[in-house]
């Protein structure tokens, strides 16, 4: 009974793990495989040891993410805790306005914030009216900041939104009724019974952040290149690019991985679901 | 103490959502240490009365004081009363502890005292030993049992409980409805409880508000409500009732079906035309010939303590509760005794309930399965 149930379970799972041994599990061993090896094919540990030339870069993209996801967190978590409350036809249209973006390329959507913030862009030209010498906007830190907020804030509004929602409202009144003002309200039942959906969205806005290429290239300057952009770089334009974009690539794994795990460390102690 | 006799005080208040009346002028006012229950059926407003209390709900109009004092507008967590939801409504971030410490913690009680307190409130209701337990992983009785002892804490003038029991078995809700008492007694507060059930308003309150369409419809105590109910609406919602139409002749005499009978009501008109109500139990059966309303047995349904039997007398279904046994289609005559009969009033009620013909135990299975659906 036990066993036959047990066999059932394996081949229900079957296509996923399959799946996953496909494109999760080979593609980690090439990136292993890569990282440990010269051009040639023969083992090394230079690729490795090689890599703190990146340090400065790495050290670049872990900011830039963490700020551009503290940032992101302070205006999703607003705008989900008020998008929950608002009747059920108005949070339909905000999810779609939230949602829309989401629909396009990350590549266009980036590429038209260059036309806004160019030396010729639509701010610029607006300033000029009123006789305002033109900013440097892009090309800053500033602007690859903006730009992974722009592209992420859906991905943190979401699970934030979804466990806020779902806060059953007689529990909000019931704190109410023992003596709760807003202030208290929000801080002993409504963030406590968030924080599952805090956590991924920090995990999903961290992650793309810290990996993210193309955003830095096209709104940042030559100095604000970020791992992925390195990453990128090294494939594309090098002889032996890949082996050390393989060790990049385990190195920066190493660090999202290490991430979440302290994320759901978090996660665990206020009991949630984790989506990720 | 002083006992206030109007700690909480409802002036006219109306409530509408969406254009629709849900409390239609109600007053009412209930003493300190009084158990007051509002029962009606599902829909009536015994929710939204309570939380008008709690003030959860503004009233379109009308006020409530509370102490003598006004507290139109006051938010729910500036008054001293605690709520008992109808889901419980506990905190699932918390153990049961800190559940029941929730309302000392917002008020900034010192710890120690918490201590103290919780402990208190375990064993009251209890709960002793299960301080580090999910509420997740507790039973519904004993989350019923921490939301109580979670209101109870924090020492409430007047603690309101919407159905806490409706969603118990049956052995558990009479268990509870003893424990209820018992520590509303010991605690000397009030309780303003809410029920669809008749038998639990009757046996748990001093006072029975009861409550139809957002309107009171009586206010009493248990025995006055099923002994005098004031309308037909309530002799039939309390208990079986057969309620027919009567003339008044005279003080303390009445006519029905064409036949005069003693009664101990006076007070109305002569000529009058009203309800009687005559209560299952206080006929008696007799064989023909003997009594003063003849009719034909149409059916006898055993019941465990007594039969239910259905009775014809002129086109009229009579319902009689007797420990006899009689056999369908046999002819008898129903004698009535003057304490047996109360008259009413005529209301916009009459006619509507009290003949039996329509009833079948089909119907009632049906409507039982309704209420308990709704919560
Ligand atoms: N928030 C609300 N919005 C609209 N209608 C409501 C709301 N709350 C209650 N009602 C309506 O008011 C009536 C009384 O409800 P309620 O007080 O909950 O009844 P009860 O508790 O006696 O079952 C019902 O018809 C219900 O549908
Ligand atoms: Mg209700």
């Amino acid at each position: 009974m036990n066993r036959k149930a047990n066999i059932r379970q394996v081949l229900l799972n079957a296509p996923y793990t399959l799946w996953a041994a496909i494109f999760v599990v080979v593609p980690l061993l090439f990136v292993a495989y890569y990282a440990f090896t010269d051009s040639g094919g023969n083992f090394t540990l230079e690729n490795l040891s090689n890599l703190s030339r990146y340090a400065n870069v790495f050290k670049k993209s872990l900011l830039y993410s963490v700020i551009a996801t503290i940032i992101t967190l302070f205006i999703a978590y607003p705008f989900a805790y008020f998008m929950s409350k608002r009747s059920a036809n108005v949070q339909r249209v905000q999810m779609m306005l939230v949602m829309l973006p989401m629909w396009m390329n990350l590549l266009i959507r980036t590429y038209s914030w260059t036309l806004i913030l160019e030396r010729n862009g639509i701010i610029n030209n607006f300033l000029e009216l009123f006789g305002i010498e033109p900013l440097k906007l892009i090309g800053t830190p500033g602007a690859v900041i903006l730009g992974m907020i722009y592209n992420y804030l859906p991905y943190m509004i979401l699970p934030i939104y979804t466990v806020l929602s779902k806060i059953d409202v007689s529990i909000l009144e019931a704190a109410e009724d023992l003596g709760c003002n807003s202030f208290n309200k929000f801080r002993r039942v409504v963030l406590p019974l968030s924080i599952s959906g805090v956590v991924s969205g920090i995990v999903m806005v961290f992650v793309p952040s810290v990996s993210t290429f193309y955003i830095s290239q096209k709104l940042g300057s030559e100095s604000e290149w970020l791992i992925g952009d390195n990453i990128e770089y090294l494939i594309k334009s090098t002889t032996d690019g890949m082996n050390v974009a393989a060790a990049l690539s385990l190195v920066l794994m190493i660090i999202i991985l290490a991430s979440m795990a302290i994320m759901n460390r978090f996660a665990d102690s206020s009991d949630g679901g984790m989506i990720v | 103490m002083e006992k206030n006799n109007k700690l909480i005080e409802l002036k006219n208040i109306v409530v509408e959502f969406d254009g629709e009346r849900v409390i239609d002028d109600m007053s009412l006012y209930i003493g300190d240490g009084e158990f007051v229950t509002l029962l009606g059926c599902s829909g009536c407003g015994k929710t939204t009365t309570l939380r008008v209390i709690a003030g959860f709900i503004q009233p379109q109009s009308g006020e409530v004081f509370f102490d003598s004092k006004n507290i139109n507008g006051v938010p729910p967590y500036k008054r001293s009363v605690n709520t008992i939801f109808q889901r419980y409504a506990l905190f699932p971030n918390y153990n049961v502890y800190d559940n029941i410490a929730f309302g000392l913690r917002v008020n900034k009680v010192p710890e120690k005292e918490i201590e103290q307190r919780v402990s208190e409130m375990l064993k009251l209701v209890n709960l002793q030993g299960f301080e580090k337990r999910s509420i997740t992983k507790l039973s519904g009785g004993q989350q019923q049992r921490v939301a109580i002892a979670r209101a109870v804490i924090n020492r409430p003038k007047v603690l309101l409980l919407d159905e806490p029991l409706a969603a118990l078995d049956l052995k558990l809700r009479k268990d509870m409805q003893k424990e209820l008492k018992n520590i509303q007694r010991q605690l000397g507060i009030t309780f303003i409880y809410v029920t669809h059930d008749q038998e639990e308003a009757l046996s748990m309150s001093d006072t029975v508000v009861v409550m139809h369409e957002g309107k009171i419809q009586q206010i009493g105590k248990p025995v006055d409500i099923y002994n005098e109910p004031k309308n037909a609406f309530v002799a039939d919602f309390i208990g079986e009732s057969n309620i027919i139409d009567g003339v008044m002749e005279d003080d303390f005499k009445v006519k029905l079906d064409g036949k005069s009978f003693e009664c101990l009501d006076k007070g109305f008109a002569k000529g009058e035309p009203v309800d009687v109500v005559i209560r299952p139990e206080d006929v008696d059966i007799v064989p023909a010939g003997q009594g003063m309303l003849r009719g034909v047995i149409k059916s006898v349904t055993f019941r465990g303590v007594h039969f239910e039997i259905l009775i014809d007398v002129q086109d009229f279904m009579w319902m009689i509760q007797t420990t006899d046994e009689y056999k369908e289609g046999q002819e008898v005559d129903l004698k009535i005794d003057p304490d047996a009969i109360h008259i009413m009033k005529k209301s916009k009620y009459s006619g509507q309930f009290g003949d039996y013909s329509t009833y079948s135990d089909e119907m009632d299975a049906l409507s039982e399965i309704t209420e308990e659906d709704e919560e």
